[in-house]
């Protein structure tokens, strides 16, 4: 039985734990800052001596493009040149490029299905079914990269381009296929409708989408025979005169679509499951419908988390690697055709740091690309920061007006 | 008060745990000193003693950074000899053969396999590290093979014809640049070529642009991957690819071009290797860091002793690249001080 000890005592050692306390938090924030500073500096201090040497490749030779021997103007990315004498062919250009573009077809894809996503089952989904789902997305972001790099590059890949047809006639028969079950749930009769609840679409949605697909792989070579000869990639190359590569952007815009779908479910769901109760109980009694409270009520509430959950979606497709490394093929091309390929700053970085002496003008470049993805990702982030807290400002000031 | 209790009991509970702590911290250190001690001086009296025999000192880890097209090669060398010596570990970093002149620079390692020779900077650095140039082994030799989608009824390929596909700004004199199979006189495939290839760490990367590419520059086209298989199966998957990769990398789905101008093309062969005639040979390297006089650790000297015996020949054999004849063995093995072969001991 230990003794009683004075009240003033352990109030003096409360008081000490949660001054250390209050003192190891800061510190870690101040560190944290400090990390942030120094590596921005470490890169500016990497990159100077590019601009200031005389024989690196000048300011105009990073962005503009130049000629090759057959006199086409390009913007190339040839790190070879660095070393080999005569005009230095090193152009950002096409690194960035191909980063934002990697970038835009992910979010194509993960945006509507990760904000339906999070709308379905913020509003619709039955509780049980949404506290099964969410884990199995968060295990999804807790996948490595690699491994959904690997699947793209080797195994999607190469059969999307066999397949093109039925990959295109896949992507546009999904939507259909809900599009025309929800029709024809409008038809059947009040005893089936009722065992189809909406609150379990997502389970009973499945063979349908199923269906959707195999009617899709079956229907594609009829019409890919009937309008384009049988070969639809070969049609583009002829008639488009558009190059079809194994890897390309399409592909790499799948794989990290997946890879960047999860964060932003769980950041919308959040932010939709936050409106307060009240305020969706109030349109309903008013005899709003659901969608009708989905889009006037709970959206406008929610705008301001969702955004900030797109903006960090797109600042890890932004710096993701593993998956450009293996999906992409790392053609440093600036062309806006989706099934070309193409190379972002990250994977360039990847690939080409472990050869860069250290020092040379390669390196100091491979610098200025990390710079730049750390500018980017610096400033889509206080973006998201700015934007979410002037919506939610506005959001408050409304509320108190009324 | 109960609460106050707990609280006390809590902190009482911490400190003595601490106190335990730093004990246990104490006492590890304290023997660890010790032991340290007296391992120190059971080495220095052994080291008084005469050396035992020379196979008990093949021991502990071999390490090894370079090449990824030799990894195989010097995985199963590294099998062989573990069967013979139980006590040796290999540890082996394949990232490339630009990687094995840094290694042996930074002094990590003392073997560096690399697929093709060290560049002028590359042993300068060496040099001017160590005051004497690294020491080059050859262990086989390998060629770099042009591939292409099996469907594909190419034959063969001129070295110039190759530089005007891959290249961007044709070193080799090409008129024009190739970028349709139609271009090289077939009708098969149709469409544009697609070009597969190595990053820039690789050997093979580095040596076809060498040969193919009389040191120009690839083209931005070039789809680049970081391992010679993942070159030949993207080309065994696609009807219209074309790419570069080591002997032993080939698979069924890709077949090979002879390299050459059309009648006198030279598809690669054991033959036409070793006789030089195929341009696009080279010869598997390891580079040791062998001071001028001294030898190597017992470990290292084991590994190359194999590497350099019919056995060691076996295996690179086995994995598809063309071993060296008996007089091209003996005179490396006169160069690490190692025993010379008998003729008996032929190799095929």
């Amino acid at each position: 039985m230990p003794e009683p000890v004075p009240f003033s005592s352990l109030h003096r050692h409360r008081q000490r734990r949660d001054r250390l306390a209050t003192a190891l938090i800061t510190a870690g924030g101040v560190g944290v800052l400090l990390a942030v500073l120094a590596i921005g500096i470490f890169l500016v201090t990497g990159v100077l001596p590019l601009f200031l040497s005389d024989n690196g490749p000048s300011l105009t030779a990073l962005w503009q493009p130049q000629a090759n021997v057959d006199g086409v103007v390009e913007y190339r990315w040839l790190p070879e040149s660095l070393k080999g004498g005569g005009i230095p062919q090193v152009n950002l250009l096409p690194l960035v490029w191909g980063t934002l573009e990697a970038a835009l077809w992910a979010l194509v894809l993960a945006i509507p299905l990760a904000l339906g996503a999070a709308a379905h089952s913020s509003l619709f989904m039955s509780p049980r079914l949404r506290h099964r789902i969410r884990p199995t997305l968060e295990l999804m972001e807790a996948m490595p990269s690699v491994v959904l790099g690997f699947i793209a590059g080797l195994v999607l890949g190469p059969w999307v381009e066999r397949h093109l047809a039925e990959t295109f006639t896949v992507i546009a028969a999904l939507p259909l296929g809900i599009l025309l079950v929800a029709g024809l749930r409008r038809c059947l009769p009040g005893a089936i409708r009722h065992w189809l609840s909406l609150r379990w679409a997502a389970l009973w949605l499945i063979p349908c989408l199923a269906g959707s697909v195999i009617v899709a792989l079956w229907g594609a070579s009829y019409w890919e025979n009937l309008w384009f000869d049988g070969d639809l990639r070969a049609w583009i190359e002829i008639h488009l005169g558009l190059d079809v590569q194994a890897r390309n952007a399409l592909i790499l815009g799948l794989a990290m679509g997946f890879a960047v779908m999860p964060g932003i479910y769980a950041l919308a769901e959040d932010a939709l499951s936050d409106v307060p109760k009240e305020l969706c109980e109030g349109a309903q009694a008013m005899g709003a419908t659901r969608w009708q409270t989905l889009t006037k009520v709970m959206l406008p509430v929610a705008l301001p988390g969702i955004f900030s959950a797109v903006m960090i979606g797109a600042g890890r497709a932004v710096g993701e690697t593993m998956i450009v490394l293996m999906a992409s093929g790392n053609t440093a091309l600036m062309s806006a055709n989706p099934l070309d390929g193409l190379r972002s700053l990250a994977s360039s970085i990847a690939i080409e740091l472990p050869e860069a002496v250290m020092g040379s003008s390669h390196y100091r470049l491979l610098l200025l690309a990390a710079l730049a993805l750390f500018i980017f990702t610096f400033v889509v982030n206080t973006l998201a920061e700015v934007v979410r807290s002037r919506l939610r400002q506005r959001l408050v000031r409304q509320r108190s007006m009324r | 008060m109960p609460m106050q209790q707990e609280g006390a009991a809590v902190v009482r509970g911490w400190g003595r745990c601490l106190l335990l702590q730093c004990r246990v911290a104490f006492h590890g250190m304290f023997v660890r000193r010790f032991s340290r001690l007296m391992q120190g001086l059971v080495l220095g009296l052994l080291g008084f003693l005469p050396p035992v025999s020379h196979a008990h000192d093949v021991l502990g880890n071999l390490n090894a950074v370079g090449s990824d097209t030799m990894a195989e090669l010097m995985l199963r060398w590294g099998e062989r000899l573990e069967q013979s010596h139980p006590g040796v570990r290999l540890q082996l970093q394949a990232s490339g053969s630009a990687s094995a002149p840094a290694a042996l620079i930074a002094g990590t390692t003392l073997l560096g396999p690399m697929s093709r020779q060290m560049l002028p900077r590359e042993r300068a650095s060496f040099t001017e590290r160590y005051g004497y140039p690294p020491t080059a082994i050859t262990a086989g030799k390998d060629a770099l093979l042009v591939v292409v989608n099996r469907h594909n009824p190419i034959e063969s390929l001129s070295l110039r014809q190759l530089d005007a596909i891959f290249s961007d700004n044709r070193q080799c004199g090409g008129e024009e640049a190739i970028e349709q199979w139609q271009q090289l006189g077939q009708d098969e495939p149709p469409g544009r070529i697609h070009l597969y290839g190595r990053n820039r760490v690789s050997g093979t990367h580095a040596m076809f642009r060498r040969i193919a590419l009389c040191g120009g520059y690839f083209r931005n086209k070039v789809n680049v991957f970081p391992g010679s298989a993942a070159v030949v199966s993207a080309v065994g998957s696609d009807p219209l690819g074309i790419g570069y990769a080591g002997l032993n990398h080939l698979t069924a789905d890709v077949h090979v071009v002879a390299i050459g101008e059309p009648g006198q093309a030279v598809v690669p062969s054991r033959q036409t290797l070793r006789n030089n005639q195929y341009p696009m040979a080279r010869h598997l390297l390891i580079y040791a860091n062998l001071p001028p006089g001294g030898s190597l650790p017992p470990t290292e000297q084991a590994f190359l002793d194999l590497v350099l015996s019919p056995s060691g020949q076996e295996i690179v054999e086995e994995l598809g690249f063309v071993t060296l004849s008996i007089p091209q063995l003996n005179l490396q093995r006169r160069q690490l001080g190692l025993p010379e072969l008998g003729s008996k001991d032929d190799v095929r």
